[in-house]
């Protein structure tokens, strides 16, 4: 008999290769159980809303989608306004943070010297850290003040209409729609272009690391071979980096969008809460999550079943849209051949 | 020159100036933002803000919001992490490359940015509601519906970042514990996830910084609570609820106490940041 | 224990020696996503020798090993045929428990991978799931360990210091020490000393001549004068066959096959 000999009896090592067998069993449906968490959170959510939501649905029907008016007093809603606002104020920050992100993605990955990079990286994500409500308060002390006093006045006497004695700008005679979206009597800062500036502020980290990121996969041989031709820092860019990440690059546009869509506290401070349908972008309104935010505590009935269903209705849009997001972002990961 | 060599060189400079232009922008708005918190945080600071609680109003402080949001990101955190470190495990160690795992995988990243007040109207609607039918509208609103709410909210950061961080642990790591015979439970247990932890550590303190700034989800799950709560199942205060309920006040002082709660979030949310970042480098070295 | 009445092996490719086998590999086959990587594999290792597995890279020697205790199994798409008879008992048979294998094959890798835990642990790490011993027999268990690894005098005074800690050469030893408190028959090593300096490379190769006592090894080295140095037989493998299977000396000096003594000789590829 060598020393060495494994003095366990095969029987012995067979049941607990049993024993094993169903703690391994066990473990994998615990995991699986907790994954399946996600999920059910994402069914929970379009389901519980939904369901807080069937009245209204089914009371309005689909006009319930159409209608403009949200009046309380008689108990009839319509999800125009607060869907209008909640458009209204991602398409501005969108319009704002795409040129500004790629403007900063470029600048990180192909013009900034390579000490500052990092920093000057670290420095927006931390941006992107910050707490929505950070934003809020600062759109409604800070920021909204100063466009009323320096930046309102000049928009509306030029591209709207005079704030004093109500005649239109040379632009609003001659351009159609401007003299609209630009004209307002309102005085104080509030409002569906503030909140869109102050979304664009908070949606710009995250589409700008995105593309920062995305940007780095592009194979150095690629812009090397490019820049050697004698390509400008600006063509090897537009040229080369962009359409190479172009699905990404738009998915990360649909990520933003997602925030922007579905973000409360950032808007809810400085969209001024009026549940009117305005065309001037310098007049408040209302979107989806503040129309929740400020009405809910105090609704019931037919009035919380609404809101209900503006949540319904702003869960799937946002998830759509981050579907979209995730597959675009996909696509590239899929030729990085992960 | 040649007029279109010209161009180029014109369009490039341009598009250079510009590019530098939009970073000094955000920068610059960045640094406004903390400016503002920072200064008008610092001056609003007070010892009665940590002793005094809400009920007081203008001469309260914010104790009983602190305690909250203590509370319900403490609940918050504790429901998410063992449910996010197990789902990541899963999805990184026994799910890979299935047609399950990769579409929870993708649904993870989607509930990563889904709406956090759809998140507290879920909650509102699976605890608040059944619990006030329940009890006969003894238990309405309460902290631990709000550590739910916040919950959710986490657990996408974490199970990303656990799934991220196994899958960084080396293979032969796997094989040295299989070749001993250890089940695959035990390894995964007791040598990935240990393997893993400054990782997963990292996702942890990444959504509590997540968390601990979210209004919206507790409006309609911890509500509020002008007095000091500890017992999770009555209402509870929280910064952000505070922040949110004095920003919309008309008074100054009330501004003020606001300022001084949103200073306090963001301190303690870049403090987060920085200290996940610096375990996270820390690994990165060890591992070399 | 099994009763170990050894299958005589009519099929076996190349006589080795007088020595019964520990070990009979059967026209074995491996197939990963369907590319034939194992060609129909027979040879005989015998016990308490060490046999050497060299060939160029790709031949199919790391693949072979990694089919004796059915490393290979944690991955999907990897398929086996043939038979692996240990003791008697075929181990690629879906019956033969992973508990019984591994407790029987142990196995050291290219690169050395210490647990995340302390010293003692690591060695501890293994028997605790085998079987329950008391405290003092743990540590006499994992000392003994430690000593035939001839790793005891340097870490005793640091049991309780992470393994992280350790140089590459005690790492390695350590995962030695790991493979052998588990009181395996067979020892697998897969290339062991790649990732070590030729210092430390001296040590384990002095250790697996010690080992060879005790238990029956099997090395894969792309090192030839390591195989010359530390075996007793040598396999050489070449695109997923086994080319030629002999006493060491035999193979160093007077190769059978002409693709052996062109590996031999370095005038390969």
């Amino acid at each position: 008999m060598p020393v060495n000999q494994a003095a366990l009896p095969t029987d012995i090592l067979e049941q607990r290769s049993h024993r094993d067998a169903r703690h391994e069993r066990l473990f994998r449906w615990l995991l699986k159980g907790c994954a399946l968490i996600v999920l059910a959170a994402l069914l929970g959510a379009a389901g519980a809303t939904l369901w807080g939501g069937r009245e209204a649905f089914s009371t309005f029907g689909w006009h319930f989608l159409v209608s403009s008016a949200w009046d309380p007093g008689n108990d009839v809603y319509g999800a125009l306004v607060p869907v209008y606002g909640t458009i209204a104020t991602s398409f501005i920050a969108l319009l704002i943070a795409v040129p500004v992100s790629f403007g900063i993605a470029v600048y990180l990955s192909e013009v900034a010297p390579a000490w500052l990079r990092t920093p000057v990286a670290s420095a927006i994500e931390l941006l992107a850290g910050i707490p929505s409500i950070i934003y809020g308060m600062w759109g409604l002390f800070v920021f909204a003040p100063f466009f009323a006093n320096h930046i309102k006045p000049w928009l509306t006497s030029n591209l709207g209409n005079k704030p004093d004695d109500g005649k239109l700008s040379w632009v609003a005679e001659h351009v159609p729609f401007v003299g609209k979206l630009f004209g307002s009597d309102y005085p104080f800062g509030a409002s569906i272009l503030v909140a869109g500036i102050v979304l664009a502020i908070m949606i710009i980290p995250f589409i700008s690391s995105v593309m920062r990121e995305v940007f780095q996969t592009v194979p150095t041989r690629l812009k090397e071979s490019a820049y050697a031709l004698g390509s400008s820092t600006w063509e090897v860019s537009w040229d080369i980096v962009l359409p190479y990440t172009r699905s990404a690059v738009i998915g990360g546009v649909f990520l933003g969008l997602g925030r922007a869509l579905g973000e409360t506290m950032a808007v809810t401070f400085v969209l001024g809460n009026a549940m009117q349908l305005s065309a001037s972008l310098l007049d408040p309104g209302t979107s989806i999550a503040s129309t929740i935010a400020n009405q809910f505590s105090e609704a019931s009935g037919l009035q919380k079943s609404s809101l209900m269903a503006l949540a319904f209705l702003l869960f799937v849009v946002t998830f759509i849209v981050l579907l979209i997001a995730r597959l675009m972002l996909r696509q590239l990961a899929r030729k990085e051949g992960h | 020159m040649s007029s279109p060599y010209l161009r180029r060189r014109i369009t490039n400079a341009l598009a250079m100036v510009l590019s530098t232009l939009a970073t000094l922008v955000g920068l610059a708005f960045l640094a406004w933002i903390l400016w503002e918190t920072l200064r008008q945080g610092i001056s609003a600071l007070d010892l009665k803000l940590f002793t005094k609680i809400t009920a007081y109003g203008e001469d309260g402080g914010l104790a009983n919001a602190m305690v909250g949001s203590l509370i319900i990101n403490f609940i918050g955190i504790a429901i998410a992490t063992p449910i996010g470190v197990l789902a990541g495990t899963w999805l990184a160690e026994y799910a890979d490359r299935t047609k399950l795992g990769e579409s929870i995988r993708f649904l993870n990243d989607i509930l990563l940015s889904a709406p956090s007040i759809v998140m507290g109207l879920f909650v509102y609607t699976i605890i608040v509601l059944p619990t006030t039918v329940l009890t006969h509208g003894s238990t309405t609103f309460s902290g631990f519906a709000g550590g739910v709410a916040l919950a959710l909210i986490a657990l996408p950061v974490i199970v990303r970042t656990t799934d991220e961080m196994l899958r960084l642990v080396p293979s032969t790591l796997r094989e040295a514990a299989l070749s001993l015979g250890v089940p695959q439970w035990k390894l995964t247990l007791q040598i990935l996830i240990r393997a893993a932890r400054s990782g997963i550590i990292t996702g942890v303190l990444l959504a509590l910084a997540r968390i601990s700034g979210e209004t919206a989800p507790l409006l309609f799950t911890a509500f509020g609570n002008n007095y000091m709560a500890i017992n999770p199942i009555e209402k509870m205060s929280s910064l952000p609820q505070i922040i949110y309920q004095y920003a919309n006040d008309p008074g100054d002082s009330m501004h003020a106490l606001a300022w001084a709660g949103a200073f306090v979030i963001t301190m303690f949310v870049l403090l987060l940041s920085l200290a996940s970042r610096l375990i996270l480098s820390r690994t990165k070295v060890s591992h070399d | 224990m099994t009763d170990s009445a050894l299958a005589t092996n009519p099929a076996s490719a190349v006589a080795t020696s007088a020595v019964a086998p520990k070990l009979t590999v059967r026209d074995l086959h491996f197939y990963y996503n369907g590319f034939h990587a194992l060609k129909g594999i027979n040879m005989d290792i015998p016990e308490k020798k060490v046999t050497a597995i060299i060939g160029p890279s790709g031949c199919g020697k790391s693949t072979l090993l990694r089919i004796f205790n059915r490393i290979y199994a944690i991955y999907p798409k990897l398929e086996a045929k043939g038979e692996v008879v240990l003791d008697g008992d075929n181990v690629l048979d879906p019956g033969y428990s992973m508990n019984r294998l591994r407790s029987k094959v142990g196995m050291v890798f290219q690169k050395p991978v210490p647990f995340p835990m302390t010293i003692f642990e690591n060695v501890a790490y293994g028997i605790r799931h085998h079987e329950k011993l008391s405290k003092s027999d743990m540590e006499a268990r994992v000392e003994r360990a430690l000593r035939s690894a001839a790793l005891w005098d340097e870490v005793k005074d640091k049991l309780k210091q992470n393994a992280l800690g350790l140089s590459g050469g005690q790492q390695q030893r350590l995962c030695i020490a790991r493979a052998i408190a588990l009181k395996p028959e067979v020892l697998l090593l897969d290339e062991p000393t790649s990732a070590l300096d030729p210092i430390a490379t001296g040590r384990i190769e002095q250790l697996v001549e010690e080992l060879k006592s005790e238990f029956t090894i099997v090395i894969v080295t792309h090192n030839m004068q390591q195989a010359a140095r530390c075996s007793d037989l040598t396999a050489f493998m070449y695109l997923g066959e086994l080319i030629e299977f002999d006493q060491t000396e035999k193979i160093f000096t007077k190769p059978g096959k002409k693709q052996t003594e062109d590996y031999i000789t370095g005038r390969f590829g």
